[in-house]
């Protein structure tokens, strides 16, 4: 049986999975990192005591702290091939991961250099960082982007940024653009490396040039562009489930949007008290004529006032992105597992995903369900399966455990899998369908934690 | 979703980074071979310093003519021209400020003031940006330089001729090459009278930071001490024992010339 069942799936074998740019574009990432130690390496001559040794380490760090400023700005300036190839989800995570090491790199570069001078002078540390702060050129602008760089750190650190509220956090965020630009010209104006040679700050010039060229086109000129041809607003909102609300978004021209099941858009809703942060969520049916279809589960701050939308409320939204999409397909079957509202991009795919199709829907109660009469409806037009992984009468959860999930699915290490949901729950059965022998590169994933 | 340990990445980030630093900074020489160098080259530059000022006997007005080092905030400026036919072809920096920013400001303004120097053919040229203090010490410098030339072409054709220009007593002023010390070189220069150390005076001495303050109390010192002696078996000065040291070293420097 499971010999005829491998032939049909040899036969019927999806197109090979679009290679992710993920591996060269780190590769290039870390080339331009190299580029900038090798610049640093043409240029110095010796390193003399420790003077020397401070000052040289302060110069390492600093250039690596100025072309990290770059990337990161970069990876997160909504680059469609980064958004829809690598991953919102996974950018992200690199830009967080590069965002602690760059101010770290940060903090090292200005104690060594002001460390390095202090010992080449002769003077104490303080007069040292007076003189420099105030005496040399572009530092006054130079210190306070520092400052505003370890400003965002600090505010990016888990700690602080569960105490704090989303939109402190964004604000703040944004200001690391101004805290870039500051501190760009001391790099110029000071820099070893830069000075008298053209060559080295003509490509300084075209990486934060391009960067901002790709910030300015992607963050700004393609959103403006996206809202003003599609004019999308508010058709209307339902209730799915218990907390759970859909809405429906009306606009034109959508088939041009390019829109593939699984992806999402960050949504503002104007003039709904909701404008001034844009969330992301997933679409929940594929795009239909002139409507979109997002489903969001009221949890709290932006998402609790999702029920009060007036029909006709102008929506402003950016995308699409992510990557949980079917070029992430490898294997002829697919097990799409949501838990509570992760249904939502899951359900567009349950729809379209080419091949065998199986969801596994986990939720408290069956009043939790939502979308539940579509996601029949589907299965039967489709021949697909449903399984539902609800609590007990006595409130007892559901094992999704190695061994319950292999003997519900039979041949699960050869199935795509396809997981959304809280992160919790999304660690636990990854943890469980690695334990059941499906190989990493089959388990598909979108986490926004960072 | 796979299990992120952040303390086993810190660990490693922070371990990679600072072996890389350190690493990178361990490959490059502990000495610096540009000073070695102008070390080496130093005594062709006195002694050019030398002849062509106060040999003075270049008729047509050719050869090498050095300024006097003008002093600046970040260390000391001297320009060295090439004279040929009366006119500048070429203008560079014997001396110019060191260390920290100051290397690439020197690598910047220096190449430009040259250039605008054989172009004006005079010290009224334009302060580089951002290097001003740099410019004023490399005019300043310049200026004295010029005057030399006009000096020499316009003195008699007398070997003996010193820049002072009174013949009456053989007064002339040696430069000692310039002794590096780790806070900077210290170059002395002696007038010498029939023979005698009738003044000394350190034409370069350590500057910037506490430096000022040891070159402030240490030098005249020195000065005096150099004259008195009328050798280089001087004491140090407490406290400025590199100043002191590198001093005696130009001073004996110096002295040598006398000899010759």
């Amino acid at each position: 049986m499971a010999a005829v069942h491998e032939r049909r799936t040899a036969r019927a074998a999806p197109p090979a999975s679009r290679r992710s740019p993920a591996l060269p574009l780190l590769a290039l990432l870390w080339a331009g990192a190299a580029a900038v130690i090798a610049l640093w390496w043409t240029d110095t001559g010796s390193v003399i005591g420790a003077a020397g040794w401070l000052t040289g380490a302060g110069r390492i760090a600093g250039l690596l702290c100025g072309y990290a400023c770059a990337v990161l700005v970069g990876l997160m300036a909504r680059v469609p091939v980064l958004e829809v190839r690598i991953g919102s989800d996974r950018v992200a995570r690199w830009h967080a991961m590069a965002g602690r090491y760059t101010v770290c790199l940060l903090v090292a570069h200005v104690v060594l250099i002001l460390a390095g001078y202090a010992a080449q002078d002769h003077a104490s540390l303080v007069r040292e960082t007076v003189t420099v702060v105030l005496d040399y050129p572009e530092m006054l602008k130079a210190t306070a982007g520092g400052a505003l760089l370890c400003a965002v750190g600090v505010a990016s650190a888990r700690a602080v940024r569960r105490r704090t509220s989303y939109e402190f956090w964004y604000y703040l965020h944004l200001l690391t653009y101004a805290a870039v630009f500051l501190a760009f010209f001391h790099q110029l104006a000071l820099g070893d490396d830069f000075a008298g040679k053209p060559a080295a700050t003509a490509a300084w010039y075209a990486l934060y040039l391009g960067v901002a060229a790709l910030v300015g086109w992607y963050r700004i000129l393609a959103p403006v562009r996206l809202n003003l041809r599609h004019r999308l607003r508010v058709e209307s909102v339902h209730r799915e489930a218990p907390g759970v609300y859909s809405v429906v978004v009306r606009g034109r021209r959508l088939d041009e949007l390019g829109v593939r099941p699984g992806q999402f858009f960050r949504w503002r809703f104007l003039g709904a008290g909701l404008g001034r942060t844009s969330t992301p969520y997933s679409l929940s049916a594929p795009p239909h004529g002139d409507l979109l279809r997002i489903t969001v589960k009221a949890l709290g701050g932006h998402s609790a006032a999702v029920p009060l939308l007036r029909p006709g409320t102008r929506v402003w939204a950016e995308g699409p992105y992510g990557s949980l999409t079917a070029d992430r397909r490898t294997a002829h079957r697919s097990l799409l597992i949501a838990g509570g509202v992760g249904i939502t991009p899951l359900r567009a795919l349950f729809e379209t995903l080419p091949g065998d199709v199986t969801l596994l829907y986990r939720a408290r109660t069956a009043e939790d369900l939502a979308l539940g009469g579509e996601l029949e409806a589907i299965a039967r037009r489709r021949g697909a399966a449903v399984r539902y992984a609800l609590n007990g009468a006595d409130g007892a959860r559901p094992a999704l455990t190695a061994g319950a999930l292999r003997a519900a699915f039979p041949g699960l290490a050869g199935h795509d899998i396809y997981l959304c949901g809280p992160q919790g729950f999304a660690e636990d059965v990854y943890a469980q369908l690695r334990a059941a022998g499906v190989p990493d590169r089959r388990i598909h994933h979108e986490s926004f934690e960072l | 979703m796979r299990k992120s340990h952040p303390i086993r990445r810190v660990v490693l980030a922070t371990a990679a980074t600072v072996s890389g630093v350190v690493l990178l900074l361990t490959l490059k020489p502990a000495s610096d071979p540009a000073s070695a160098s102008a070390a080496g080259a130093a005594p062709q530059q006195t002694a050019a310093a030398q002849e062509s000022p106060q040999g003075g006997a270049q008729g047509a007005g050719s050869g090498t003519v050095t300024g006097d080092a003008a002093r600046t905030q970040y260390g000391a400026v001297q320009v060295r021209l090439t004279v040929s036919g009366g006119r500048i072809t070429e203008a560079e920096a014997v001396q110019a400020p060191k260390g920290g920013t100051s290397d690439q400001k020197t690598a910047l303004a220096v190449p430009r003031l040259n250039q605008a120097a054989v172009a004006a053919q005079s010290a009224r040229i334009d302060s580089v940006s951002g290097a001003t203090y740099t410019s004023n010490g490399y005019k300043q410098s310049l200026q004295s330089a010029l005057d030399k030339v006009k000096a020499a072409d316009s003195a008699p054709a007398s070997p003996a001729a010193p820049s002072s220009g009174a013949a009456q007593t053989t007064s002339r002023t040696l430069t000692g090459e310039a002794a590096q010390t780790p806070y900077g070189p210290v170059q002395v220069r002696i007038t010498v009278t029939d023979g005698k150390i009738t003044e000394a005076e350190a034409v370069q001495a350590p500057k910037g930071g506490t430096s000022d303050q040891k070159t402030a109390l240490a030098v005249p010192r020195l000065n005096q001490a150099a004259v008195a002696a009328q050798s280089a078996q001087i004491d140090s000065v407490s406290g400025a024992t590199y100043t002191s040291n590198g001093y005696k070293q130009s001073l004996q420097s110096a002295l040598d010339q006398t000899g010759g």
